[in-house]
């Protein structure tokens, strides 16, 4: 490893025509860290996450994964990354082993391991027994827990989940969690977007919060809590007053008029 | 009845298509008028095409034979006569054919459900945007040229009723189109459900067929004997199957022209009153069974054991012969892909049907068989390799984030259209020579002829396909912009043209045997060309194909 910082963004800037996505970004993940990136609708996140597996190129700026230029070589970043989008749409017409297999196959895991971890992964997000059925009959809970499963089957060193939780139940989204604490003792470096400020709070080392593009903040709970002068308080009041929409009560007072 | 429901749902319809890839959405803007365009456009074509038959018919009516002319005004009545049948059977098969490609519609179709929407609202709103496009630009044009024309013939009162019964037709017909599709939800997801691991194949082979009896309307339709068959045989058949409600449009003209006007009442209700019925069997149907639930299809059960393929063994790589496994899937899985295995056939039974019993010359039965050997699997090779990137869908996400590279892109989707399309030429050739029993020579050409045009059009039309694909799946599945569509067509049509060149030199001369004309080429001379030529066309698609996947994953849009 030869890397000080598993995600490296420096002065990156994205622009879908009149539209400012991500505006001058510098951004460092350490090896092994649960990153949260954090932000309002249209902050600019998801743009973000997709730069890193060179699936939107930046119009200024670098981005370096793994000590690997995205844009120089993205296959090679993508071999050792693990993705979850926002809303997964899978094959279909797959079933889900199918679909695993199919995985497995594209990240080149071996034949045997393949079978092992599937099938351990099938056990412990309780898919079995529908294994078989084609996707288009899952529910989206399900789908979610097939996405998962293709993000973690080939044991990448990067993990880039975009709402990873989403429609998952208690217990799933409970082995989730563990599994990415036990993967960060492992030196699995994962970047999470997520919307459930407590997850993000529970699970992430540091976080960002971006606002319109840009990065408003960036630390431990408690250099956020410094910064936003707020040394009892919670994400969800950091997080609302960093980004000045913390007027919530004059808002709900309008609506109900 | 809420009238503005339904005319907002008809616009969703008219607005989905917006969705193409590479059209800028963000601040969108577009003309209010541009939806109205192709309509408008279809009755400016139409009128002044009956103008201009109406001068034509003035001119040869002050020089021609009264009886003649006579003649001719019953040839048009028949015209009329026939016309809703006509346009009844053509917009069932059109709106049958849409329903099959909008399998993937369930999303935009679910919308509706927890809106404050009556299922009367939903039905009609449904059946009317079944309409929208060709076939309501082909009922305009036809309408407005026919009204216009009968203003020259002083048959104006049986114009407009023609149109007024044409525009009951095509209602009538996407009227069971609605009733089709929401049995089809309700019995063959019972169907799939039951069979089990067979579903794959009862769908596939289902589909097929159903395809097939389409197709082959269609193109009885479509081609020139045919309507011409079809109008004098229901101008004539009409009054003796009465009691057929789908003739009762028809049967209200009949009478109306020959000053029945009772009768012309009676049929005018009781065509009303079926349409009527069709519409709210349909509302029924949707509200009993319009909620549409995939079925949970199971193919496999047991223990999960992964296999090392056959693919790898010739020369593929692991993430190659996934893409490949995936698309076979996909291609006999996905029913709105399932036309490809369909245009083949059809076009080796259209020759084939027109051969039948009939004492051609050889050149003729040599010029079938060069059709039915080249024309399916080119065919083939063309419009799966313009599709083959598109039919990803929103699921390419999954190829963008993977580690595939341009090349082993292009390679595993250049082997998927062509393994097709020589399989194509495989069972074609074989049925085109136990039909027409060319020479052996003729077979050995045949042969190479079609290899030549699957490789080099297979390799063209992937390029195209890469460049113009389109990942939109609401309200269909489109999968090559239409742009692109037309450009990987003229440009196939033309490298095929430069293939065969050589050898249309050859044989041109064999197929006309009442030309005397000497082959300006010897064939084996012929073939090399041909073969220099494919292979150039072929290097360069492929080429251009690599480049064009290397755009695509760098751009990486959805």
């Amino acid at each position: 490893m030869n890397y000080a910082y598993a995600v490296e963004l420096k002065g990156v800037v994205k622009r879908y025509s009149e539209i400012l996505a991500v505006d001058n970004v510098d951004l460092g993940v350490k090896p092994g860290e649960i990153f949260g990136l954090l932000g309002p609708n249209g902050s600019g996140k998801s743009t973000t996450l997709k730069m890193l597996l060179g699936l939107v190129q930046p119009d200024v700026g670098s981005v370096n994964v793994l000590g690997i230029d995205v844009q120089k070589d993205a296959v090679v970043v993508k071999r050792q990354v693990g993705y979850v989008p926002e809303s997964p749409r899978l094959y279909e017409f797959l079933t889900g082993i199918e679909y695993l297999d199919f995985i497995g196959d594209i990240y080149g895991v071996k034949t045997e391991e393949k079978r092992v971890r599937i099938n351990e992964y099938l056990k412990a997000l309780e898919l079995e027994g529908r294994e078989g059925d084609m996707i288009s009959s899952y529910s989206q809970g399900m789908k979610q827990k097939v996405a998962l499963i293709s993000a973690f089957l080939h044991r990448p060193k990067l993990l880039i989940l975009d709402e990873p939780l989403s429609g998952l139940d208690p217990r799933s989204a409970r082995i989730v969690k563990d599994l990415l604490q036990e993967l960060k003792a492992q030196g699995v470096t994962t970047l999470m977007s997520t919307h459930v400020l407590e997850i993000a709070q529970a699970l992430c080392d540091r976080i960002a919060i971006m606002y319109q593009g840009r990065l408003l903040a960036l630390g431990t709970m408690d250099e956020l809590r410094q910064r936003a002068s707020m040394p009892e308080s919670g994400l969800e009041d950091i997080f609302l007053k960093l980004t000045g929409t913390g007027d919530i009560r004059a808002v709900v007072e309008e609506l109900l008029k | 009845m809420n009238w503005k429901n339904v005319s907002h749902l008809i616009r969703v319809d008219m607005k989905s298509g917006r969705l193409i890839r590479g059209r800028r959405l963000t601040r969108y803007r577009e003309s209010r008028l541009f939806p109205y365009l192709l309509y408008g456009g279809s009755l400016v074509i139409g009128l002044a095409v009956g103008v201009l038959v109406g001068f034509i018919y003035r001119g040869v009516a002050a020089v021609a034979d009264p009886q003649l002319m006579a003649l001719f005004h019953q040839g048009l009545l028949s015209l009329f006569l026939s016309l809703p049948t006509l346009v009844l059977i053509y917009s069932l098969v059109f709106t049958m054919m849409q329903q099959i490609q909008r399998s993937g519609v369930k999303f935009s179709i679910q919308a509706p459900y927890w809106l404050p929407i009556t299922w009367e609202e939903h039905t009609l709103a449904s059946i009317l945007a079944n309409l929208l496009g060709f076939l309501l630009v082909s009922i305009i044009f036809t309408g407005s040229a026919i009204i216009v024309l009968s203003i020259f013939m002083g048959q104006v009162a049986y114009a407009v009723l023609t149109f007024f019964a044409l525009l009951a037709s095509a209602f009538m017909a996407s009227a069971l189109t609605e009733i089709f599709r929401i049995l089809q939800v309700r019995f063959i997801g019972a169907v799939y459900k039951s069979s089990g691991r067979a579903a794959v194949w009862v769908r596939f082979v289902g589909s097929i067929l159903f395809f097939l009896a389409f197709y082959i309307v269609y193109f009885f339709l479509t081609s020139g004997t045919g309507v011409l068959t079809f109008v004098q045989t229901v101008a004539s058949a009409q009054s003796t199957v009465w009691f057929i409600p789908f003739v009762w449009l028809g049967m209200t003209l009949y009478s109306f022209i020959n000053g029945l006007l009772v009768q012309a009442l009676i049929f005018m209700t009781l065509s009303l009153l079926f349409v009527l019925s069709l519409f709210y069997t349909a509302v029924i149907l949707n509200k009993r069974f319009g909620l549409y639930e995939p079925p949970a299809i199971t193919i496999s059960r047991g223990v999960y054991a992964p296999r090392t393929g056959f693919l790898g063994r010739l020369g593929f790589s692991t993430v190659e012969a996934a893409l490949i496994r995936k698309d076979l899937k996909a291609f006999t899985r996905r029913r709105e892909l399932m036309f490809i295995f369909v245009v083949p056939i059809v076009v080796i039974l259209v020759p084939l049907l027109q051969s039948m019993g009939a004492t051609a010359p050889t050149g003729v039965f040599l010029y079938l068989f060069a059709l039915v050997f080249l024309m399916p699997s080119a065919i083939m090779a063309v419009s799966l390799g313009n599709i083959v990137i598109g039919e990803e869908g929103g699921a390419v996400w999954r190829i963008y984030a993977s580690p595939i590279s341009a090349k082993s892109l292009v390679k595993s989707k250049y082997f998927f259209v062509v393994f097709f399309s020589v399989l194509a030429t495989a069972v074609t050739g074989t049925v085109g020579a136990a039909v027409f029993h060319p020479s052996v020579r003729a077979v050995l050409s045949g042969l190479i002829e079609s290899l030549l045009l699957v490789f080099a059009l297979g390799a063209v039309s992937l390029a195209n396909g890469i460049k113009g694909a389109d990942f939109t799946e609401l309200p269909r599945p489109r999968m090559i912009r239409t742009a692109w569509g037309f450009i990987n067509a003229i440009i196939c049509f033309l490298a095929a043209l430069a293939i065969l060149a050589p050898i249309m030199a050859y044989g041109l001369a064999r197929i006309i045997p009442f030309v005397s004309i000497k082959p300006l080429i010897d064939l084996y001379q012929a073939i090399v060309i041909s073969a220099i030529i494919a292979i150039i066309i072929a290097f360069v698609g492929y080429k251009i194909a690599v480049k064009n996947a290397r755009e695509l994953l760098t751009k990486a849009e959805v």
